[in-house]
């Protein structure tokens, strides 16, 4: 098992290299600069000269070719550095900024993710159990069609119910951001209700895909699982019929379930970009999109390394997950 | 390759030097070998001629003294603006001043303003984007400004008296002795020239606010309270150049070495988080993506238990960002935000019914933002004025005015708008569109269909080309309806068109390096027209598509220089004549300022620059008590 962690862990080490450098050589040969929307958007009387530009070219070290930026980000992360640099919008250590973000992000999609799976898992034993009958089909019918309602149109529906035409009655939610303007004036119990009632929202919008998603993913797997050898035995030696369900057909599907969980790991973190947009949610997901868009290359590459570093250990706790999860499985 | 390799290895693993600078190094792009002489010297060889000091709220209300309201508030709260008179008559109740300031205004009272991005920085001196001009407006210093006209002044909030020079290369100002920064501090005519200094510093990245101030030659404090600026030129635009925003030299002067970023040590974190302001208002709070709050500074308007200044109608102002549109909208009409620019579609469909009128009413009125498509004068297709021409009278102007921009933005021919007193009197004639003139200039240009595919070509320099072309635009619907429009109609001349929708920055990219065929942009209006300069002059920054014409680069250089207002005016008029002539752009139409405003909002006058971007602009907006 340590050996083959340790190979892992330097497989690891050796992709998230390959991946930063690809992604940092993508970004800084995309067009613009981060300082191409400050040559489009300062006012007219107040333009950056060419002679300007050149200067803070040299200043934010972007006057040098793209593998030498690359080596020299390198050397900020690398150990003992380890400094995500500076991002030049937010105005703050790029670690600032993301930690700023990470009790949002978390708040949000872990409760998201959580909630997908606590409900998921009934329900996509039930869809196995009552496969056919009118009820699963109406049920399932709903959770295709929330599937495939995209998750701004219905952010945008739910808020023109809550904040516009329930405003004013108990049944009023908050518009936008995550604590209301008297945050710090409220009572603890007071602060906890109004991040709630914020948090209602994105966290319904967040999560109804993911619902329909994972329990439809356990019903295509139970239902597998059913049709094998193992429950006709499991049958034919008169165990019930729940019992078959949950202890004989269920663990089997948990290989799967637990790749799925793995590959969800970094959701947990990045966010969601559409959704963080549309509520003004502080999270993880607007950060990376916006630095995207103003090439706010310490912030892109200090977001890369994490969602990377995440993917990887996912895809790790997955596989160990797996040799409990199925006996057949043991690493050396 | 090892060697390449250990070289690589030395340039990044090898120490890199820290960010910092000297303290010598301060000012190191002023031009050198000027020493200013004594104030002494100066009073004995200069002529003083007084400039205007003015307040611009004493101003406005002068101006709406003679202006009759068109109706009662009641009414205008009731009415719904359908039409250019009813509009006119809202504008005239809702956008006045209050009549008693003692009894009609909410001294308490917030107001919830939209932006669309959070500001990058709370340093004026790094200010770059308009949010950052709307928060740095209320909480700056500054001693100049100008009025809805264009009409530079001083401001007599800060300063005592203006003068220029007779031959208008000195400026003297001495600046009030009432004024202290948000902490305490005094501020005095040493800030003034401190700032100065530090925008002129080669180490600090100061992204826009250096042009115009790199037109000075000097600007020195002479005692706590006088000034003079030393100009390099006699030049016209001298009264712009003045204009920088200034910062406490207390605090600057002692961390700005260690870290000229201004951005990245703990200290400067500190005061981009709770800066020290010197305006009307000061940062409260703010949170980052979400909302920055502002309140009203006592010491602003108070000096030794007297009031100096006029207070600002607002106690707080709250900024918020909201990004997405259709949530802004739900924002204005739910009133979590109390004013916002509407879209010409959401003016005419969202707009009109009850829901919209019952927290909230609506405005317009002209802003010279003109839209347009660009012409590349140095790709072949567009090389000749005539196929430039062809496209302006193959583009159907009226549908555009009619169905994309729903009848509401009026069409725009030229560089100047026709109510500026840049524009020549007689260039209020537009465009209509003639096929038959359009193929009459391609036939003559030598755009032929020689092939009979349909699509025109010419033979240039022995390679037969065909007049198939790309046009970029940002990535936003409206934009590119306009594009598809001009598509489809020049598929009925024979030239084929692609509509290429861009991120902002690869569109940025593309038109600074001259990259592209045509495209679809804008511009807003500066205060002076030389700043068009770089958008005409031959090689300047914002000629995109390399349009060039001697004559109006020498007419440029001329109305700098030029004092006599009459005769400057004729240059600029002469400008606009000429470069309407060459179209290298297609002029499309002006977007009026549409706003939706809160019904509670009170104040709201428009310049050329929308609504907040003049003097007083936003410090003209208040809230009534309510009855």
């Amino acid at each position: 098992m340590v050996s083959y962690l340790i190979r892992r862990l330097l497989l690891a080490a050796l992709t998230l290299l390959l991946v930063t450098f690809v992604v940092y050589a993508l970004i800084r040969n995309m067009p613009g600069t981060p300082l191409t929307l400050d040559l489009a958007t300062a006012d007219p009387s107040k333009r950056i000269s060419k002679q300007e530009e050149e200067r803070l070219k040299r200043t934010y070290g972007l006057d040098k070719p793209w593998y030498i930026g690359y080596f020299v980000w390198l050397r900020k992360v690398a150990p003992p550095n380890f400094d995500l640099g500076y991002s030049m919008f937010e105005k703050e250590p790029v670690s600032r900024s993301i930690a700023k973000r990470l009790g949002p992000t978390l708040l949000l999609s872990g409760t998201s993710l959580f909630l997908a799976y606590v409900l998921s898992v009934p329900l996509g034993l039930y869809f196995s159990g009552r496969s056919g009958r009118w009820e699963e089909r109406t049920l399932s019918l709903g959770m295709y069609m929330l599937y495939s309602l995209p998750s701004f149109v219905a952010a945008l529906m739910l808020l023109t119910l809550f904040y516009q035409k329930l405003g004013g009655t108990d049944w009023e939610l908050p518009l936008q951001g995550m604590y209301s303007s008297n945050f710090s004036e409220l009572s603890s119990w007071g602060q906890l209700v109004d991040i709630g009632r914020h948090l209602i929202l994105p966290l319904a919008c967040l999560t109804y895909g993911g619902l329909a998603y994972d329990s439809r993913f356990i019903k295509a797997n139970m239902e597998e699982a059913l049709r094998q050898d193992y429950v006709r035995t499991a049958r034919a030696k008169g165990a019930g019929y729940w019992r078959i369900v949950v202890v004989h057909a269920f663990r089997n599907t948990l290989i799967p379930f637990v790749t799925l969980l793995g590959l969800s790991l970094p959701a947990l973190l990045s966010g969601a970009v559409i959704l963080e947009g549309i509520f003004g949610w502080p999270g993880m997901g607007q950060l990376f999109f916006s630095s995207i868009g103003r090439r706010d290359y310490d912030a892109i590459m200090g977001l890369t390394l994490m969602f990377t570093t995440l993917t990887l250990l996912g895809q790790l706790l997955a596989d160990i997950l797996y040799a409990f999860v199925d006996p057949r499985v043991t690493y050396r | 390759m090892m060697k390449r390799l250990a070289a690589l290895f030395l340039v990044t693993f090898a120490a890199t030097p820290m960010l910092a600078a000297k303290p010598e190094d301060l000012g190191d792009l002023i031009p050198k070998g000027f020493n200013p002489p004594t104030l002494a010297e100066l009073e004995k060889q200069v002529k003083w001629v007084d400039r205007d000091v003015v307040d611009s709220l004493k101003l406005l209300r002068e101006r709406q003294a003679d202006e009759k309201p068109a109706g009662t508030v009641a009414q205008a709260l009731a009415a719904k603006n359908v039409s250019p008179q009813a509009n006119k008559a809202i504008l005239s109740v809702l956008g006045r001043l209050p009549a008693n300031e003692k009894t009609d205004v909410d001294w308490d009272a917030e107001w919830k303003r939209h932006i669309n991005f959070d500001v990058k920085s709370t340093n004026p001196v790094l200010f770059s984007s308009v949010s950052e001009s709307d928060v740095n407006g209320l909480t700056g210093f500054g001693l100049f400004s100008f009025d809805w006209n264009f009409n530079a002044f001083a401001s007599s909030d800060t300063v005592k008296s203006w003068q220029s020079s007779e031959d208008h290369l000195y400026d003297k100002v001495v600046i009030r002795d009432d004024l202290v920064w948000s902490d305490g501090t005094p501020i005095t005519a040493h800030d003034v020239e401190f700032s100065f200094k530090l925008i002129m510093t080669e180490s600090v990245p100061v992204p826009a606010v250096r042009s115009g101030t790199d037109k000075l030659k000097y600007v020195k404090a002479y005692d706590d309270h006088t000034l003079v600026y030393f100009h390099q030129e006699s030049l016209a635009t001298n009264d712009w150049n003045v204009n920088f925003p200034v910062i406490p030299r207390h605090i600057y002067e002692r961390t700005w070495a260690a870290d000229p970023s201004l951005a990245t040590s703990d200290e400067h974190i500190k005061y981009e988080k709770d800066p020290v302001s010197g305006g009307p208002y000061k940062i409260a709070s703010r949170s980052i993506g979400s909302e920055i709050v502002l309140t009203r500074r006592e010491e602003y308007y108070m000096h030794e238990g007297k009031q100096v200044r006029d207070k600002p109608y607002f106690k707080t102002i709250r900024f918020k960002v909201i990004q997405e549109p259709g949530v802004a909208f739900l924002a204005l009409k739910g009133g979590d935000i109390d004013d916002l620019i509407l879209t010409p579609q959401q003016w005419r469909t969202q707009t009109t019914d009850d829901d919209f009128y019952k927290n909230c009413t609506k405005v317009y009125d002209t802003e010279w933002v003109s839209f347009h498509f660009l012409w590349n004068c140095q790709n072949p297709m567009f090389a000749d004025k005539r196929t430039r021409w062809a496209m302006t009278y193959a583009f159907d102007h009226e549908e555009m005015l009619r169905k994309l921009r729903y009848s509401l933005d009026p069409p725009a021919n030229g560089i100047f708008h026709p109510a500026s007193p840049w524009a020549p009197p007689s260039s209020a004639t537009y465009i209509k569109r003639d096929l038959d003139k359009a193929e009459e200039l391609l036939d003559a240009a030598g755009w032929k269909d020689s092939d009979g595919d349909g699509i025109r070509d010419k033979v240039v320099d022995g390679k037969k080309i065909k007049f198939d072309f790309g046009i970029l635009c940002a990535s936003r619907q409206d934009r590119i309806d306009i594009c598809n429009l001009l598509k489809q109609n020049l598929k009925e001349v024979g030239i084929e068109v692609t509509v290429r929708p861009l991120d902002f920055a690869v569109l940025q990219q593309k038109l600074l390096e001259h990259s592209f065929e045509a495209s679809f942009g804008g511009w807003g209006t500066g205060t002076d027209p030389d700043t068009s300069e770089n958008i005409w002059g031959t090689n300047q920054e914002r000629n995109y598509g390399f349009y060039s014409n001697p004559e109006v680069d020498k007419l440029f250089a001329a109305g700098r220089k030029e004092f006599d207002k009459e005769k400057r005016r004729a240059i600029y008029q002469k400008i606009h004549t000429l470069i309407a002539e060459d179209q290298p752009y297609t002029w499309l139409f002006y977007q009026n300022a549409y706003y939706g405003f809160n019904k509670s909002m009170r104040g709201y006058v428009f310049s050329p620059r929308g609504p907040y971007h003049y003097s007083p602009g936003s410090g003209s907006l208040w809230k009534p008590v309510m009855k």
